[in-house]
């Protein structure tokens, strides 16, 4: 029951934000019925779209555990798109150097440098927070742009393929390859990783004293630094995990779908990830389920804009206002 | 010189979206409302900007008014969200973040639809101030810019008196600081901070309208790369106050030109390495300036006379 009426607001709320987005649709002469079935079913109607729509789903669940972490604690991590930039670059350099090393030595290699570079990368804002107590939002945003200009610099740099027309690097060795689960429509072992690390988050944050020192860092910091929780420690840690879990999602994009260094490869990850966050309230367990709903809407508002010429920026709004009546639907509930 | 006299005109021209920009953040913050949607807001300005000036002929007056209007609509969202319905500041900056990035793009597909070629707006003419504009170099550097640069000088001027040397200014801030003590003196503390939260939004759409009205002609996904965020830094490292705000401004519009002097100039340095500048050195700053500066006590935070404590 109770389960049921968590979910109440959550229908509500899609069911509005499909319905505002219906009127824009309209706007543009689409036909709306034709353009919420697209948007629902293309994941369902082919196993390549389905394939698809958990791709999708990977990187978005790790972005959104990449907000959530720190949120517990009471911070925000801007920097899942920076942090999944350097793990991708970090992953694809020590797979091209060391392309010759068996899988047994390199793709351990290729994911533990990958999740180090996004760990480093986070850390950066949380040491600044914690030694300047400077506000994490800004840092951690401002090192996303510094980031952008880093894979532009690898990819145009020593490895680049000199064939590919947009800057990407030469492939990584076929020992840095994330084992398949499929081989056709193809589907990488990074959805393994994605849920052990969502399972993980969510027993950590749930089950463990650290985890619980986390929540209750971010319900209370004063209180829980009277219990002898150090809480600019917290933060760091929170903020740092954060990173490595974003660097995490960077590596699969390289070492499982696209085997190289790809500008761009981050599309718009950290917004959507942010998003799903948000919708969750925070809570990890919600994380993947949203994620899944997410990654649905994507697959279907490319279809739809390949099909119908509805500009997939639409979706995007529904998503947005998704979050919006979420939001609100809290301040109904406090009266 | 003559490249002095260049890059110091430049610097003053590329100073007007940050200056309007922190000034509609400052404005805000002022009253305790901490506007995090700046990117977004400064986007769908630039947006809006452009289209308005392309649907009336390339008329930049309906340009600004409909960024300028735009901007009220977010500003007055974010009010009405945090100050009336008391939600998460950060939470709901985000979320209009968000939708400002989407509507972006999305209002020039809708209106345009996808062109081979982007279709031109006239830019904002240069409007030379008489005789002043004729004395050697402080002429050129100082007096012959577009009327936004003027404005934002008078802009800045005038926040400052208004602030701190006006009846309202001194209540408005009070809003900000100790909105119990303010409200305890019959001071209406949500007017203040829609009031504020409105215009200071109107200031951030004009700020990205500027970018296609004066850099580029035409709307570009993505065009205001990351200047909504350095306003927020600059708006903490000038103290949420109005002079240093436009001080603060030459600083990052002297980096934002350096940059793109340096790499027009051809240097043998990647020209990654400039573009990563201006980020860079905030953060720099911000480790040195961020301790000491001063900021609205009452920041972030939202105001509900119902309850006992703040």
């Amino acid at each position: 029951m109770t389960i049921v009426r968590k979910l109440v607001p959550y229908v509500i709320a899609i069911i509005a934000s499909f319905a505002a987005a219906g009127i824009f649709i309209a706007l543009t002469g689409a036909n709306v019925f034709q353009a919420y079935e697209t948007i629902l079913f293309t994941s369902f109607r082919t196993p390549n779209g389905f394939v698809q729509t958990l791709l999708k789903f990977i990187p978005l669940t790790l972005q959104a555990l990449a907000f959530t972490i720190p949120l517990t604690a009471g911070k925000f991590n801007m920097g899942g798109e920076g942090q999944m930039i350097v793990g991708a670059i970090a992953a694809s350099v020590v797979g091209i150097l060391g392309a010759d090393l068996p899988a047994v030595i390199l793709l351990p290699l290729v994911v533990l440098a990958g999740v180090a570079a996004g760990a480093i990368w986070g850390f950066i804002p949380a040491w600044l927070l914690y030694k300047f107590n400077i506000n994490e939002i800004l840092t951690s945003m401002l090192l996303n742009f510094v980031s952008f200009q880093i894979i532009d610099l690898v990819a145009t740099g020593a490895l680049r393929d000199p064939v590919a027309g947009h800057p990407t690097t030469v492939q990584i060795g076929q020992g840095g390859f994330l084992p398949m689960l499929i081989k056709n429509p193809p589907l990488n072992a990074g959805l393994i990783l994605a849920l052990l690390v969502a399972a993980g988050v969510y027993l950590y944050t749930t089950r463990t004293t650290g985890g619980y020192e986390l929540v209750a860092t971010g319900a209370n910091p004063r209180a829980a630094a009277v219990f002898g929780i150090n809480v600019k420690r917290m933060f760091v840690f929170s903020i740092v995990l954060a990173g490595a879990i974003a660097g995490l999602s960077g590596v699969i994009e390289v070492a499982g779908v696209q085997h190289r260094l790809i500008v761009g490869l981050q599309h718009n990850f950290l917004v959507l990830g942010v998003i799903i966050a948000l919708i969750s309230r925070g809570n990890n367990l919600a994380v993947p389920f949203v994620a899944f709903f997410i990654a649905i809407l994507e697959i279907g508002a490319s279809a739809m804009q390949r099909t119908m010429n509805v500009p997939i920026e639409m979706v995007f709004i529904v998503e947005a206002l998704v979050l919006l009546f979420v939001l609100l639907s809290d301040v109904f509930r406090r009266r | 010189m003559e490249s002095l006299v260049t890059f110091l005109r430049l610097t003053l021209l590329s100073m007007v979206p940050f200056v309007l920009a922190a000034q509609g953040t400052m404005l805000g913050g002022r009253t305790g409302v901490f506007n995090v949607a700046q990117e977004g807001i400064m986007l769908v300005g630039a947006s809006l900007g452009f289209i308005g000036s392309y649907l009336a002929g390339g008329s930049t007056l309906v340009g600004i008014a409909a960024a300028v209007l735009v901007g009220g609509i977010f500003g007055l969202a974010l009010a009405y969200f945090t100050t009336t319905l008391k939600m998460n500041q950060f939470v709901i900056g985000l979320s209009l973040l968000f939708i400002g990035t989407g509507l972006s793009t999305l209002i020039p597909k809708l209106v345009i639809g996808v062109t081979l070629s982007q279709p031109l707006i006239p830019t904002l003419q240069d409007l030379p101030i008489p005789l002043l504009s004729q004395i050697p170099f402080l002429g050129t550097v100082l007096f012959s810019h577009n009327i936004l640069v003027y404005f934002a000088i008078v802009l800045s001027i005038g926040l400052w008196y208004f602030l701190f040397r006006t009846q309202l200014g001194l209540e408005l801030r009070s809003v900000g600081e100790n909105p119990n003590a303010a409200d305890s003196l019959g001071i209406n503390t949500s007017k203040h901070r829609y009031m504020t939260a409105i215009i200071g939004g109107m200031l951030i759409g004009l700020a990205g309208a500027y970018l296609p009205m004066v850099y580029t002609g035409t709307f570009t996904e993505g065009m205001v790369k990351g200047r909504g965020w350095l306003t927020i830094a600059l708006t903490f490292f000038a103290g949420w106050s109005p002079l240093p705000v436009l001080y603060g401004s030459l600083f990052f519009a002297g980096i934002e030109v350096a940059s793109y002097r340096f790499q027009a100039g051809g240097i043998a340095i990647p020209y990654q390495y400039l573009l990563m500048v201006p980020y860079l050195a905030t953060i720099l700053v911000m480790m040195f300036t961020f301790r000491k500066t001063r900021v609205p006590g009452f920041l972030g935070n939202n105001y509900d006379r119902e309850k006992r404590s703040l």
